[in-house]
């Protein structure tokens, strides 16, 4: 693939930082091309590298330890007695 | 809410976008409200103030948009409106202080010298969740909304009702405090460089 054109550049010829590149790529924002781009790029900028490596393992983390687990059992149940009483009413 | 397109829908219609579009979500649904009001009960009556909301506002929803936004839009506002106001957390979120913080842009000094992957590897406790929930409820909510959501800025920005560059700026800060406390963790465990 051809590294001449950057993926990141805005419409306005707006050339972004390594911070927002990186941003676009841990917010999940990024296109195809972007995210291809951005792994050229990171083999050959440390601190994109590092700082990825360390923003990626806390977004796994998160994902993996950050939900509350299943609703209440009864709560879908609740809902519907609830929304049944006020039909009723 | 306000600003859609009212659809008439029939009693059965009606029915059928709730049981089939909206009662799915709900386990995300009771994520968000737990992770916003740190109470389960809390947010058991949040899901339900919400789904009560949606039922009742269903015609302002058009099938085929995105059904887990135009919920999770109507749970910030409840709580927003109902529950932040009775607690005692003010927003405390400085934005001068975001777009400053957002502008210096050397990526190098924003790596938190003592957080590394080995230590963040070791984090198989409540660490992580901790220290998510010790973040200010509007930094908190963007990494809920973007990490475990996987929401786009434009859908944050319309849960939010905030302009895009204010998610974007709002998520950098919220990642940056969010490791600054995950390195004091680390320290804790013994991590030290
Ligand atoms: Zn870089």
């Amino acid at each position: 693939m051809s590294q001449q054109v950057n993926p990141f550049i805005q419409a306005d010829g707006t050339k972004p930082s390594c911070m927002q590149m990186l941003q676009i790529i841990l917010d999940e924002q990024a296109s195809a091309d972007q995210k291809e781009y951005f792994k050229f790029h990171m083999a050959k900028c440390l601190p994109c590298f590092k700082s990825y490596n360390i923003d990626a393992t806390i977004k796994e983390l998160l994902k993996s330890k950050c939900c509350a687990g299943e609703a209440p059992h009864d709560l879908i149940e609740v809902i519907k007695q609830k929304i049944n009483q006020q039909l009723s009413l | 809410m306000e600003d859609t397109q009212r659809i008439s829908y029939t009693e059965k219609e009606k029915n059928e976008v709730f049981t089939n579009e909206f009662l799915p979500l709900i386990h995300s649904m009771y994520n968000f409200g737990y992770r916003l009001t740190l109470d389960r009960d809390d947010a058991k009556d949040l899901v339900q103030d919400t789904y009560m909301k949606a039922y009742r506002f269903i015609e302002s929803f058009q099938t085929g948009t995105n059904a887990k936004a135009w919920l999770f839009r109507i749970l910030k506002n409840s709580f927003i409106n109902d529950y932040r106001k009775k607690s005692k957390e003010p927003s405390k979120v400085d934005y001068q202080e975001v777009e400053t913080y957002y502008n210096s842009e050397d990526v190098d000094r924003q790596i938190t010298p003592d957080l590394r992957v080995e230590s963040l590897k070791d984090m198989m406790g409540d660490e992580i969740s901790n220290a998510l929930n010790s973040l200010e409820v509007d930094f908190r909510t963007v990494i809920i909304l973007c990490d475990l959501e996987g929401f786009k800025y434009e859908e944050m920005a319309k849960i939010l009702d905030i302009p895009i560059g204010t998610v974007r700026s709002r998520l950098h800060r919220a990642r940056q405090l969010l490791k600054e406390k995950l390195s004091v963790y680390a320290k804790q465990m013994g991590y030290n460089n």
